[in-house]
């Protein structure tokens, strides 16, 4: 269903990180009042909420939110594992479009390190289920040398996306990752190797973190923050998998490639837009290679074109299509529930034109995707107006 | 004088068979869509292609060709090795249609694109009943051949 009649009004976050002297709660109050203050609305005008988180307890979403003040608000849980913060959003933009509210709030927060520290089964890694005998990063991995056999891919080039959005990251205050010198293909390259051909810089870290948006009716956002440019959710596609001959039910963490293809495809027709009007894409680069997949499969360049694409700098600031300004996954960081708030913060900032030294010249159109684990995909379309 | 062999278990059952004959290779428990012919690993009753709520247990495997794999730079959780410093892990075309996902065993200058991978159990670690708990892997298969 299209979106029709909803700004983004609002955003704000914690810098990722390894936040271990902090709360869940502190975590989400810091990135919830940042982002009422942008949008310039009181808790009290909030219509509905939508928490997304992965690992805490049940409940906690509703615990938390009694942080902000009780007042009655309904509040509902999202969870689709790395997608989940960009559903939660997604959930807002319709709840105010559908006309169930005027103020919507997505909220997402995570403290990855906790999980990290404690037990490490139910992560994938464990060998207790049938089901959960990899990494993330071998399943991602797979992709990795099945595109080296096809396309005599280099880990040169998984290497260069990596220290891109390295160097992206140190641009970006709210980042996980600051490198304090320019990161090189070279230093990628050295670094442990994670999975064949995958390192650990081409890797995302284990980040905490908290990140929220704010959506309201357009008549609003104007009345609200007055020649302030809108920020236009235009629409945002959810899938999950689609049966084709050779699927993997076993194991796999997140599906088949082709479904980043058909949200974008569906997320497109939509908004009435094509791949050419986008001019900043942030994408799941929870590893390296996948960004070099995502720029074929939402539409920028033809089959087998990325590496050239990539070769000539088109996917950097300054590019034709730059990809992942704030460090992406891999820089800025992935604490599961907030990351896809996190996407639609530096989109905010991009399409409103306060994005600093990451400033995307002009830019009009911002495009925000996630894949999550289980498995599901979302494309989400966003223009300046 | 050989030591009796313990009883293997599988981790869940319902996915691999265990040959009484220790040299055989196992097969997976796989689904053959009643109405339009799909093959699936594992087992499924409704098909994931044309949604018939019929299906059939077929046996899949032991050899299949290898599509894509990777070798994990870690120690594997549950390893009964504490000199493990990684592992294969794969995806396997069976000539029935299914693309199974697992770890492999052999060292990372092993594998090949395309090459052919045959299924072995492998004792994962000793339950509170002296069994011994297997899984499926793959490895690449000694000769030539044999797929049936």
């Amino acid at each position: 269903m299209k979106l029709q009649d909803v700004a983004v009004i609002g955003v704000g976050m914690t810098r990722f990180g390894a936040h271990r002297d902090r709360t869940l709660v502190e975590l989400a109050r810091e990135a919830g009042l940042r982002a009422l203050d942008d949008a310039g609305v009181s808790f009290r005008d909030v219509g509905e909420a939508f928490v997304g988180y992965m690992q805490a307890s049940p409940m906690t979403g509703i615990k938390i939110m009694k942080e902000f003040g009780l007042t009655g608000l309904p509040v509902s849980h999202v969870e689709n594992a790395s997608a989940t913060g960009l559903i939660a959003f997604r959930e807002a933009a319709h709840a105010v479009s559908s006309g169930r509210c005027d103020v919507a709030m997505a909220l997402g927060f995570e403290k990855m390190t906790e999980l990290a520290s404690g037990s490490t089964q139910g992560r994938g890694v464990g060998r207790d289920t049938i089901d959960s005998v990899i990494l993330p990063a071998a399943y991602f991995a797979l992709w990795a040398m099945r595109r080296i056999y096809e396309r005599g891919t280099k880990p040169e080039h998984f290497a260069r996306i990596a220290a891109k959005n390295w160097n992206a990251g140190a641009r970006n205050p709210f980042s996980h990752r600051q490198a304090d010198h320019l990161v090189t293909i070279e230093e990628v390259l050295a670094s442990p190797k994670v999975a064949e051909p995958l390192t650990s810089m081409m890797s995302c870290p284990i980040s905490d973190g908290a990140a929220c948006a704010i959506l309201a009716r357009k008549d609003l956002a104007r009345r609200l923050r007055p020649g302030r440019p809108l920020v236009v959710p235009l629409s945002s596609s959810l899938q999950t998998e689609t049966y084709t001959r050779g699927h993997t039910f076993l194991g796999p963490v997140v599906g088949p490639p082709s479904m980043t293809r058909d949200a974008a495809l569906q997320a497109y027709e939509e908004a009435g837009l094509g791949p050419s009007d986008v001019n900043v894409a942030l994408v799941h680069d929870a590893f390296a290679n996948e960004e070099l997949e995502y720029y074929e499969l939402l539409g920028f360049c033809p089959p087998g074109d990325a590496e050239k694409l990539l070769e000539a700098g088109e996917t950097e600031l300054g590019g034709r299509i730059p990809f992942n300004t704030d460090g992406g996954l891999i820089a800025r960081g992935h604490p599961g529930g907030p990351t896809g708030l996190a996407q639609i913060h530096e989109l905010a900032l991009q399409l409103r034109g306060e994005a600093g030294v990451r400033q995307v010249e002009g830019a009009r159109v911002g495009l925000a995707h996630l894949v999550g684990g289980g498995s599901v995909c979302t494309v989400n379309l966003l223009r300046r107006e | 004088m050989a030591t009796p062999e313990r009883t293997w278990v599988p981790i869940e059952p319902g996915f691999f068979t265990i040959p009484s004959d220790r040299t055989e290779a196992p097969r997976l428990l796989g689904s053959r869509c009643a109405a339009c012919g799909e093959v699936f690993f594992p087992r499924r009753r409704i098909c994931a292609r044309c949604l018939a709520r019929d299906t059939v247990d077929v046996l899949l495997g032991p050899r299949g060709s290898l599509y894509t794999f990777t070798y994990a730079h870690f120690p594997l959780f549950g390893s009964r090795r504490a000199d493990a410093g990684g592992y294969g892990v794969g995806q396997v075309d069976l000539p029935d249609g299914p693309r199974v996902q697992a770890v492999l065993s052999g060292g990372p200058e092993e594998f090949r694109i395309g090459m052919e991978m045959e299924l072995e159990l492998e004792v994962l670690r000793e339950n509170s009943k002296g069994e011994e708990v297997v899984i499926f892997r793959f490895r690449p298969a000694t000769e030539p051949g044999g797929a049936k």
